[in-house]
Order: structure tokens, then C-alpha cells, then sequence
């Protein structure tokens, strides 16, 4: 990337409130929820509804870990929060012909993962402790509960992965990280990466793919190990 | 999975991926591999944004396959206590009510066409008394057989399950009384 590029990134970073240089503490990026992925998932939600269980299985995989963490705002036991994430995803399932697509598929599945939470404290007797507005659904900070609840071994496990993910991105040729971390951090599409770049479209979508593809190579064994444990 | 194929899978990480490549990776034959993939870019995701491990992630995808599947699973349990439709509710009890109304409106229909074969056979006359003695009680229950019908008979429960099929899908569910019985009082079947 050229001097005049990185300028035009830094700015274009700077308008979305970013500053266009990563950091690996997760604290300091929760740019997720502006990936709002909309055109996706409602080509998802369209093949969910003529009965293609495989799309759905792609939308659970994908929220299934900010799900949890929604519902683990009102339930702690981390058992229960296994069982009402898998509650939520079979009720949206059942329910998905009355997702009209007024709002993201998200804060539609966000509003059934809060009232699984609700009903689920009201049938035990218990009063929901925490309160969470669908406005929530963008901003919420889904790593912070189920991080709390991680144990010593996996804080290490966590520090290894996040270490060598560093390494893994920092080895990256150069053109491929602009382009990965423009996507991944900073959340530009990949018209605007091709701008700042100043290249095709298309070789912005080969190059975040091969970034994504050589980092999950870099990581594959320490994903697997931390799986199975 | 060639490489064509995770190229788009990437893209639809980004939502760039457009909806023929979406229908393409979706109908690849090995839908398994197509998860497994995704599955990993997503945990690297949610390492890189949130700092989740994929160990203290979570992952109900192959519960929620079981739960949808009708296996077991532990969600699936709780929602199929709870999470009964009312049409789903109302099935039964409807169909039952349907049988109940045939049977008797049948019954009925060839009961009083029919009294004099159903003297000669002993079987209670439903029309002429509607609380039927000890010994009526205690006689065996006549079988209703079609093949007995006469002509007149043959129109009636022709003309008795029209109506009834009518009724049904004018007032499907609207209504607490059986057609039978409605019928039974007003048009004398």
C-alpha cells in the first residue's frame, strides 16, 4: 500500500469511527456488529424457507457464540446457556416464515434469544436480572460474559491463539493484509478496499480469501487442539 | 472443494457474495465440508473481534441439527413441551369430532330408514329412543355397512356428506356443535 493510500485508508477509517491500525485486544475491536452481513443472510433466510436445513445450519454457526452470549446476560449457569442458545435457534427456525426482514436477521434472532432468556427465568420463578433492548443488539458486546466465565487453562489456551494469530497476520504478504485487515477491522466493503488499493474488485475478493485461507492454515492445529479440549 | 467455491464462501463472510454463487456453494455435494469450513474463518472471527477461544465458544449446530431432525436434545425437549401451535392443538380433538359427527349422523340416517330391517335384527331404533333401555344397552351394536344401502339411503348420506364437507369449509373450527347434530335437529337426518 502507498503513502497516499494508507492516507485515503486512515480516513476512511477515521469516519467509521476507527483507527485503522489493529490491535489484537478484543476489547478494542467490536467491529462485528457493524458487519451487519444483511445481503447474506437474507439469501440465507431465502433458502431456509424453501427447506434448505444447510443455509440455516450456516446462520447458526455463524451467531450461535453471540447468542450465547446474549442469554448468558441473564442466565449464568453455563449449561442453561447451551441449552437456551440451542432453544433459540429452534424456535427461529420454526418461526423463520415470520422474519419479514423489517430488521437484520440478527436483532430479529436477538429479540427471540431475549425472550428464550425471560421466559426461561420466569418458568423457574426467578425475575430477569439483566435488561436488554433490541437497540442493544448492534452495540452488545458479546465477548465480555462468556470471557468472565472462561477458566484459567483457556485464558492461556485464548493468549496462545491470539499470539499466534498475531504471528499469522503479521507474515501475511503485504497486499494481502491491507486487504484482510481493511475487511476484517475495519469493516469497508470491498468496493472501498478496491479504492484504497487501487485495484479490481475481484483481486480485493481473491486476496481477503487467501489471507483468510493462510491465516486458518497458520492456526489450524491450535483450533483443533482447543476444540477437543 | 475447489478453491472457486471457499473463494465465495469467503465472500459471503463479507456479505459479498452474490445470490447464484450463494444457490452454487449451498448445492455442493458435500455440505459438510462447506460447514466445516465456515465454521473455522467464523472462529477465527470471533478470535479476532471478540477473543474467543473456540473452546470457550460454543457450538449447538449439531444439537440444533437433532433437535430439528426430531433426535434428542435438551432444548428440543423443553420447546416441544411448550412450543405445541395451536393448529397443531386443535388437529385432534377435530378430527374426533369429525368421526364422532359421522358415525353418529350416519347411524342416525340409516337407523330410521331403515327400522324395518333393524327390527327384524333387534338392533335399538337411535330415533325413537334416545336413552335406550338395560337390554338395548347390553345388545351388541349393529355394523353400519355401506353395501346395505338402499337408493334413498345412497342419496341421503350422498347429500348428508356434501353438506357436511360444505359446513366444514365454511366453519371450519368456528364452531363448538357437531354438523351432525346441528343436522339431526333441523333437516332430520
Amino acid at each position: 500500500m502507498t503513502q497516499a493510500n494508507l492516507a485515503m485508508a486512515e480516513k476512511l477509517a477515521s469516519t467509521s469511527g476507527k483507527t485503522g491500525k489493529p490491535s489484537m485486544t478484543p476489547e478494542q475491536n467490536q467491529t462485528q456488529g457493524e458487519h451487519s452481513d444483511s445481503q447474506t443472510d437474507l439469501q440465507l433466510v431465502r433458502k431456509v424457507r424453501n427447506g434448505d436445513r444447510a443455509a440455516f445450519d450456516l446462520l447458526v454457526v455463524k451467531y450461535q457464540t453471540r447468542v450465547a452470549s446474549i442469554i448468558s446476560r441473564y442466565v449464568y449457569d453455563s449449561q442453561e446457556v447451551m441449552d437456551l442458545t440451542q432453544e433459540t435457534f429452534v424456535k427461529a427456525y420454526r418461526a423463520i416464515d415470520r422474519f419479514r426482514g423489517d430488521s437484520a436477521f440478527y436483532t430479529w434472532l436477538y429479540r427471540i434469544a431475549v425472550n428464550t432468556a425471560k421466559n426461561f427465568l420466569e418458568s423457574r420463578g426467578r425475575r430477569p436480572q439483566a435488561s436488554a433492548d433490541v437497540s442493544d443488539a448492534e452495540n452488545f458486546d458479546d465477548g465480555i460474559r462468556l470471557r468472565d466465565q472462561a477458566s484459567p487453562e483457556r485464558l492461556l489456551q485464548r493468549d496462545q491463539l491470539q499470539e499466534e494469530l498475531s504471528r499469522a497476520i503479521t507474515e501475511l504478504p503485504e497486499e494481502l493484509r491491507s486487504a484482510f485487515l481493511l475487511r476484517e477491522y475495519d469493516g469497508l466493503s470491498y468496493e472501498d478496499i478496491a479504492k484504497i488499493l487501487e485495484c479490481p474488485i475481484g483481486t480485493v475478493r481473491s486476496r481477503i480469501f487467501r489471507a483468510r485461507d493462510a491465516v486458518d492454515r497458520h492456526l489450524g492445529p491450535l483450533l483443533n487442539h482447543t476444540e477437543t479440549t | 472443494m475447489d478453491d472457486r467455491l471457499r473463494e465465495t464462501l469467503s465472500a459471503m463472510m463479507d456479505d459479498e457474495a452474490d445470490e447464484l454463487s450463494v444457490r452454487r456453494l449451498l448445492s455442493h455435494h458435500d455440505q459438510a465440508r462447506v460447514r466445516a469450513q465456515w465454521q473455522r474463518w467464523q472462529q477465527v472471527r470471533d478470535l479476532m473481534h471478540s477473543g474467543h477461544t473456540p473452546a470457550e465458544g460454543v457450538d449447538v449446530s449439531t444439537h440444533v441439527r437433532a433437535a430439528l431432525d426430531g433426535r434428542s436434545g435438551s432444548a428440543r425437549q423443553r420447546t416441544s413441551a411448550k412450543g405445541i401451535s395451536p393448529a397443531a392443538r386443535w388437529r385432534w380433538p377435530a378430527v374426533a369430532m369429525v368421526a364422532v359427527a359421522l358415525v353418529v349422523g350416519f347411524g342416525a340416517g340409516a337407523g330410521w330408514d331403515s327400522r324395518e330391517d333393524s327390527a327384524a335384527t333387534g338392533a335399538p331404533e337411535m330415533a325413537a329412543q334416545s336413552f335406550p333401555d338395560k337390554d338395548a344397552a347390553a345388545a351388541p351394536v349393529r355394523e353400519v355397512a355401506l353395501q346395505g344401502l338402499d337408493k334413498e339411503q345412497w342419496e341421503q348420506m350422498s347429500q348428508y356428506l356434501l353438506e357436511h364437507a360444505q359446513h366444514n369449509s365454511v366453519g371450519a373450527g368456528r364452531g363448538a356443535v357437531g354438523y351432525a347434530r346441528v343436522v339431526s335437529a333441523g333437516n332430520g337426518y
